[in-house]
């Protein structure tokens, strides 16, 4: 793996008002890293939503995101890292292994008529909207002691 | 004011404001939905808009996404309720959305057209 030309890292609690301006910040920090305005508001869409999820799911103060940019091959890597319940690690997996499967706009279809029918509050949708409108490698990594890591990939 | 009554919504960084619009209506998004829950403003204005456009027979509502600069997919999840909602009605209540989008906001060139595929003929992007 190349060595990154620019990376970012940002530490913060788990709070809602902290994720517009992380992802501002994000955006800003890819358009000058790479030049591509269009690559910059997809990825800070991503990782807007794996901030959104860490918060509402994450079972600890603390949610951790790296940005990385390898401009030689235009490519941005980032991952959102937060403690989950033992409930919590589970979910993740059901809907990682759900959406990954087969074709990213039928993934994403079913994805958002099951949230439309349902009543939970939640919607699920978050995964499935990165895999679809990125086009990224999406890792999921959950250590033994509930530490959730989804990375995105985007060339 | 519009033929619905519908008073504009002004919440968070978001503002919804119905218009009438020849035969039919528009529903106008300015600023950013990424608020916790926009299902709490979205979803009592998507039902209010679908009773009053099955109850008036208006034929066709735009939503005017072209100042919305960001919508999270909780916020994606209250439009395609509310498309879902066309799934249900006999034939001669259909009415039609009419996406309006701005080409120059990426999350909607990517996300709107999705849209489409839930309902087939329901949703047409312009």
């Amino acid at each position: 793996m190349l060595k990154p030309e620019g990376y970012i890292e940002i530490r913060f609690g788990p709070r809602w008002k902290y994720i517009s301006p992380a992802r501002v910040f994000i955006q800003n920090f890819i358009a000058i890293a790479l030049s591509d305005q269009t690559k910059a508001d997809s990825i800070a869409m991503a990782v807007s939503e794996l901030l959104e999820n860490a918060v509402k799911y994450g079972a600890s103060e603390d949610t951790h995101c790296i940005v990385q940019a390898f401009p030689q091959t235009g490519t941005i890597q980032a991952s959102v890292t937060n403690h989950a319940s033992e409930q919590g690690v589970r979910d993740v997996q059901a809907i990682y292994n759900k959406i990954m499967k087969g074709d990213a706009l039928e993934a994403y279809i079913a994805q958002m008529r099951e949230a439309a029918t349902r009543t939970d509050g939640k919607s699920q949708l978050g995964l499935a909207r990165i895999r679809y409108e990125t086009g990224a490698d999406v890792k999921l990594e959950v250590t033994s002691d509930h530490l959730v890591t989804i990375t995105i990939i985007v060339k | 004011m519009n033929q619905l009554n519908i008073e504009p919504i002004a919440k968070d960084k978001i503002r919804l404001e119905v218009f009438d619009n020849g035969a039919g209506l528009t529903v106008q998004f300015v600023g950013d939905i990424d608020m916790e829950d926009p299902s709490l403003v979205l979803d009592p204005l998507f039902e209010k808009i679908h009773q009053g456009m099955v109850a008036k027979k208006i034929p066709f509502i735009v939503a005017d996404f072209k100042g919305l600069t960001f919508l999270n997919s909780s916020g994606i999840k209250a439009v395609a309720k509310w498309i879902m909602k066309l799934a249900m009605l006999p034939p001669d209540q259909k009415y039609q959305i009419r996406i309006s989008h701005n080409k120059a906001i990426t999350w909607q060139v990517t996300s709107l057209p999705t849209l489409t595929f839930l309902v087939p003929g329901a949703v047409k992007v312009e």
